[in-house]
């Protein structure tokens, strides 16, 4: 059972990435989105933003992607806490998601977690 | 929650219902291995998601073993790669039919990279007492919003279909007994 216990990514905005969030944990697994604002092919590190949020991303595992300035990635990975509070996102999976509508996107996050805890709270009772 | 007010008889017994998985992996396990998993009541034989495939376990001409994570969830999916070796498929399929299944099969797992996003179909089965799919196609999607539609599509249709499903409606074979329908496969 142990190669099906790997955590889903739980869905995330950039702003949730903020230490004061409480997705900001050592080991958290989330999926993120944002446009590359700077890549590093020597160190591997990839800088997204989504309007004033930014989030370092540390793309070592990623081998066959290819990263453009200006285009918009979807990682998914683990949060890693750096001891100057900084959060960088060691990606195990990222992908380019040129085209994506992200307004269409935000508004469906908010739908699907107003469901899911819909759900989860029908569930409990 | 709505539940059971719907006029209109419908089954989802044998329908990839399209469910998110958070959804899928709280479904209610069998009563016993002859009944299906059920959710609300209503048996669940087959279900379509729509995820990034996160994990990748392959073993040659036995099976593929993954993972699909949508967001709210990560499924875990087989996919059965042993129809020229397995004795109990050679008993109750045809040699042509055992090939066209492989060669689907062998077509599905290609697809099958961690990274991409699929659209997978299968049969809700059981795994160590959790829920799996048992793959019957995958297929690879490129669209960037299709994650986000499938999202939309099945919020929608727990609201407006499956929710409202009448459990003794649901077995689509007639009886109407309301109880819990043995699986056919």
């Amino acid at each position: 059972m142990a190669f099906f216990e790997g955590k889903s990514g739980a869905l995330v905005s950039l702003q949730d990435m903020r230490p004061s969030s409480p997705f900001f944990k050592q080991g958290t697994s989330v999926r993120i989105i944002g446009k590359l604002h700077e890549y590093s092919s020597e160190t591997g590190l990839a800088t997204v933003i989504d309007g004033n949020d930014i989030l370092k991303v540390s793309t070592e595992h990623l081998k066959d992607l290819k990263f453009q300035v200006g285009s918009v990635y979807q990682f998914i990975g683990e949060l890693l806490i750096r001891t100057d509070n900084e959060g960088v996102l060691q990606a195990h999976v990222g992908r380019n998601v040129d085209g994506i509508d992200l307004n269409l996107y935000h508004q469906s996050l908010l739908l699907l977690k107003q469901f899911q805890a819909n759900h989860l709270n029908n569930s409990a009772t | 929650m709505q539940q059971n007010k719907n006029p209109f008889p419908i089954s989802l017994h044998n329908t990839h219902v399209k469910l998110l998985a958070f959804d899928l992996l709280t479904l209610t396990p069998p009563i016993s291995p002859n009944h299906s998993f059920t959710r609300n009541s209503i048996p669940i034989t087959r279900a379509e998601t729509v995820g990034t495939i996160t994990l990748r376990d392959h073993k040659p001409f036995k099976f593929l073993r993954f993972a699909i994570d949508d967001g709210t969830g990560c499924i875990p999916c087989i996919l059965w790669l042993n129809h020229m070796t397995s004795p109990h498929l050679a008993r109750r399929r045809s040699p042509q039919d055992l090939c066209l299944l492989a060669d689907a099969a062998a077509r599905s797992a290609e697809v099958v990279k961690v990274g991409n996003v699929a659209r997978v179909r299968g049969r809700v089965t059981e795994y160590k007492g959790g829920v799996q799919i048992t793959v019957t196609d995958v297929i690879s999607e490129r669209d960037p919003n299709v994650e986000v539609l499938h999202w939309v599509e099945c919020v929608n249709l727990a609201r407006n279909c499956y929710n409202l499903v009448n459990v003794s409606s649901s077995s689509g074979s007639g009886s109407g007994s309301g109880s819990v329908v043995p699986k056919l496969n």
